[in-house]
């Protein structure tokens, strides 16, 4: 991971993130980390303790439920799962992203000379 | 799910009892600690599992969370309002049952004066006097009882107690003026006239009060 994407600009995008892997079935706090880092396709790490503040916000606003695992060994893991609600968040968030990221990118590397009126 | 040592166990534990140590407790640290003890868990098997020994992965897995004080601090916020809570509710419910006694020692002991002063004497007027602490008594109790908190009931908020009390006790307040002006003149209008003032204020108010009641059953 040697590019790495700054804070800031991955921050506003964390829930979306939590969401994404969670509409695609419940899952873990270790096991939502590990998932991360594959759809970054080993691009990117997000760490663990803004996971879990995460968690506890998005299940304050009413996205996530959790429920606690059956496992005998170890600890209990506790599970996360979107709700409704989450998914409408997503949806939104989906839809402002790709606004965003064609605005962005005209604004970043557009070039003045072949900017339409 | 991977084990791993009995040794690296209670270290992880270990950490994050240290961690939140000084943390108020509450469900929420409870449920926290051991979600995180056993995520952290499950990455150091992963690590072992990769070769790593039980100590470097150890160390790898505990640098790799980041920073966890932002989850300890909102910890510790939650444990202050909890603190607080306990406190202030032993508290509102200490006050509330200290009302009820003495509330109803007042009524009891207006009661019991009236009885023995209409033994010993005819004067109306003096055992009429006594009214006064059965008003202020059930005026307490009044309060005392909407204030508490009951496993079915949310206290009510002080203010609208204090009305409730109020108009409860301008009520009796008014019985009470109406006798002894009866007791003094002996004309049942100068009574009644009386009575009306009072009365009518008090028991505007309890209307008031009751038909803006609001629902304090839990849940």
């Amino acid at each position: 991971m040697n590019n790495t994407i700054s804070t800031d600009l991955i921050r506003g995008h964390t829930d979306a993130i939590i969401l994404n892997v969670l509409r695609q079935g419940d899952s873990y706090g270790y096991e939502i980390y590990k998932k991360i880092i594959k759809l970054s396709g080993n691009q990117y790490e997000l760490k663990e303790a803004t996971l879990y503040t995460a968690f506890r916000r998005l299940e304050k606003d009413g996205y996530l439920v959790s429920y606690w695992g059956d496992e005998t060994q170890g600890g209990r893991r506790k599970y996360y799962r979107i709700t409704e609600e989450g998914r409408k968040n997503y949806e939104e968030s989906k839809q402002a992203w790709n606004f965003a990221k064609v605005v962005l990118d005209k604004l970043i590397q557009g070039g003045l000379e072949n900017a339409k009126d | 799910m991977p084990k791993i040592s009995d040794h690296l166990d209670k270290k992880v534990n270990a950490y994050i009892d240290n961690l939140f140590s000084g943390v108020g407790p509450t469900q929420q640290l409870y449920d926290l600690k051991e979600e995180l003890a056993t995520n952290i868990k499950e990455k150091i098997a992963d690590y072992i599992a990769r070769g790593m020994d039980e100590e470097q992965a150890y160390k790898e897995a505990i640098i790799s969370m980041g920073d966890l004080s932002g989850l300890v601090d909102d910890m510790r916020k939650l444990g202050q309002d909890a603190a607080r809570q306990t406190v202030y509710s032993t508290m509102a419910a200490r006050i509330s049952t200290a009302g009820i006694v003495a509330g109803s020692l007042l009524i009891l002991f207006g009661i019991f004066t009236a009885l023995m002063l209409y033994f010993m004497s005819e004067d109306n007027l003096s055992v009429l006097g006594n009214g006064v602490f059965v008003i202020a008594g059930s005026a307490l109790l009044t309060y005392s009882v909407l204030t508490r908190e009951t496993s079915r009931k949310y206290a009510m908020n002080k203010i609208r107690a204090g009305l409730y009390a109020l108009s409860v006790g301008v009520i009796l307040f008014s019985f009470f003026t109406s006798a002894a002006s009866w007791f003094a003149t002996g004309e049942m209008y100068v009574s009644v006239a009386s009575l009306m003032v009072f009365f009518l204020a008090g028991f505007g108010l309890l209307l008031y009060l009751v038909l803006t009641e609001s629902d304090r059953r839990k849940i």
